[in-house]
């Protein structure tokens, strides 16, 4: 493994006064896959939020590509390569599906991917581009959402609960993707409630509990570990 | 009766280049811009004075009474609305705060140009008469319906072709998603209020030269009539908008042919008041902003 190119050191996010992160520190290597798994409220979503720059930390260091980002807003996050799939997609219902994908790469026109490019990657978009994206089903706008990201290109790619509310079939689709983005080099961080899926994805995984990180390891220990199994994985 | 229904298109195309302008901010943002109507005054005023000092044509005026709009409109929002970001009472809040804003506005001009209306030189705009199919118009009738159809129509293309109006839709849909995508949102914010206060100030110094005159109440004058057009065509609808400014032209215009000029106020609230009894969303109120 290689330098990391994403480092986050001593992270502590609130809203109001109620923590949400207390301490979490880990490191993504380049090209790597790491999950961040852990119940619901365990403050996942809000290291994203933190690390996208949507939320900004009450103290600690985000690092990208070895520069401090800490204070970065969001949109220049996202010119530098490091671009968020939010949890619950957050489509914009009434702009097309070819729409969106257009706002996905406008921060990044140099590096952006060819509009077309997208559509042979997800070829149920292609049939849809001039419909309202708020017309797609759940699966499909999850695939939307995770093709806005890859037309710009990231050099690293959060997802927080891709598989959120999907039937089962569409779990398979979105990890069969996420396994495609990783395979082409892209660095995923991957956020998700279904911790055995997640880990058999990652290779590195961390595990968060009230704010803080309980367990950490190569994702295949984690999945061996018993007091993983027995508070998030359960009997197969 | 022609004649009648040719003027309130005319007078009716000022209403709604007042109110689209509203009805933008409103849409994207959902703040209520109260002082929409000073800065419409002020629009006026500048408008006045520039001719008067430069001399410069017409269509050269209404570009630079356009710039100082645009510059007025980010005040705005810096002043009126940024400062009161993230609270919970934010929009409540940014509508005082406009509307006091709108009262600094109206006293600045007061101070710069005193109790008296201004008023454009006599020569300054030839106001020929046309005749067409009978109905007596002016140029400057006719340069207010070009220029309101024009600033219209490239505010809907705006809004629906351009990368910036895209952006605009985001914010608009869901502000949280299009940061997520990017879009920034203080940009985005910034642009909208340039763009809405360079069409009030466009359309009062649009007003102001066909009445050859401008008071501190010129604002004053519109506002009610302009709100009654913003909500006839529905919150945040830009092409609602634009037809009810049209209709309550024509219907005022009706009466003061029918009955006589104190009634069109009546006919005005009594169409408002009518059209919220059926269809609370107003003509328009489900083509919003994004869906143009």
């Amino acid at each position: 493994m290689s330098e990391p190119i994403l480092e986050v050191e001593s992270l502590r996010v609130a809203y109001g006064r109620v923590q949400a992160v207390r301490d979490v520190s880990f490191t993504v290597p380049e090209g790597g896959l790491v999950a961040l798994v852990g119940a619901n409220g365990a403050g996942k979503s809000s290291v994203l939020a933190a690390v996208s720059g949507l939320q900004r930390p009450a103290s600690g260091r985000i690092r990208f590509g070895g520069e401090d980002i800490t204070r970065r807003p969001a949109h220049r996050r996202i010119a530098a390569g490091l671009v968020l799939v939010p949890e619950g997609r957050q489509i914009l219902g009434t702009l097309t599906v070819a729409e969106n994908l257009l706002l996905g790469a406008h921060r990044r026109r140099r590096q952006a991917a060819p509009e077309s490019e997208m559509y042979d990657l997800f070829p149920v978009l292609a049939e849809r581009r001039a419909l309202p994206a708020g017309s797609l089903s759940g699966g499909e706008q999850q695939m939307l959402a995770i093709a806005r990201a890859m037309i710009a290109r990231p050099r690293v790619v959060l997802l927080d609960e891709p598989s959120m509310g999907l039937a089962p079939k569409m779990v398979d689709e979105v990890f069969a993707v996420i396994e495609k983005i990783r395979a082409s080099g892209v660095t995923v961080v991957l956020v998700e409630q279904n911790a055995r899926r997640a880990l058999r994805a990652a290779d590195t995984g961390h595990v968060l509990e009230t704010g803080e990180i309980a367990h950490s390891g190569p994702a295949s220990e984690l999945l061996q570990d018993p007091r993983v199994v027995k508070a998030y994985l359960g009997v197969e | 009766m022609l004649q009648q229904l040719a003027n309130g298109v005319f007078a009716g195309s000022i209403y709604a280049l007042f109110a689209i302008g509203f009805t933008l901010v409103f849409g994207v943002l959902r703040h209520l811009n109260l002082a929409h109507p000073a800065v419409f005054t002020a629009g006026a005023f500048i408008g006045i004075e520039v001719a008067a000092r430069t001399a410069i044509p017409v269509w050269i005026l209404f570009p630079v009474v356009a710039l100082f709009g645009a510059i007025a409109g980010v005040l705005v929002e810096r002043i009126a609305f940024r400062p009161l970001r993230g609270r919970d009472d934010e929009h409540f809040a940014g509508l005082i705060s406009s509307i006091a804003l709108g009262g600094v506005v109206i006293a600045l001009l007061q101070a710069r140009y005193g109790t008296e209306p201004q008023s454009f030189d006599m020569d300054y705009f030839p106001n020929r008469l046309f005749e067409i199919a009978g109905v007596r118009v002016t140029l400057t009738q006719l340069v207010t319906l070009g220029l309101a159809l024009v600033l219209m129509l490239g505010l809907a293309w705006l809004v629906s072709a351009t990368p910036l109006g895209r952006s605009m839709r985001a914010v608009a849909e869901n502000p949280t998603a299009a940061k997520v995508l990017g879009v920034n949102v203080g940009r985005v914010t910034a642009g909208t209020y340039a763009l809405s206060s360079a069409l009030g100030t466009v359309a009062g110094a649009l007003l102001a030269l066909n009445l050859g005159q401008a008071g501190r109440d010129l604002g004053a004058s519109i506002e009610l009539v302009g709100f009654a057009v913003i909500i006839l065509g529905g919150l945040g609808s830009l092409w609602g908008a634009m037809a009810a400014g049209v209709v309550l032209g024509i219907a005022e215009a009706l009466t003061i042919h029918l009955f006589d000029s104190t009634w069109k106020s009546m006919v005005a609230f009594a169409l408002l008041f009518a059209v919220l009894v059926v269809r609370p969303r107003g003509l328009f109120g489900h083509v919003k902003v994004r869906e143009v």
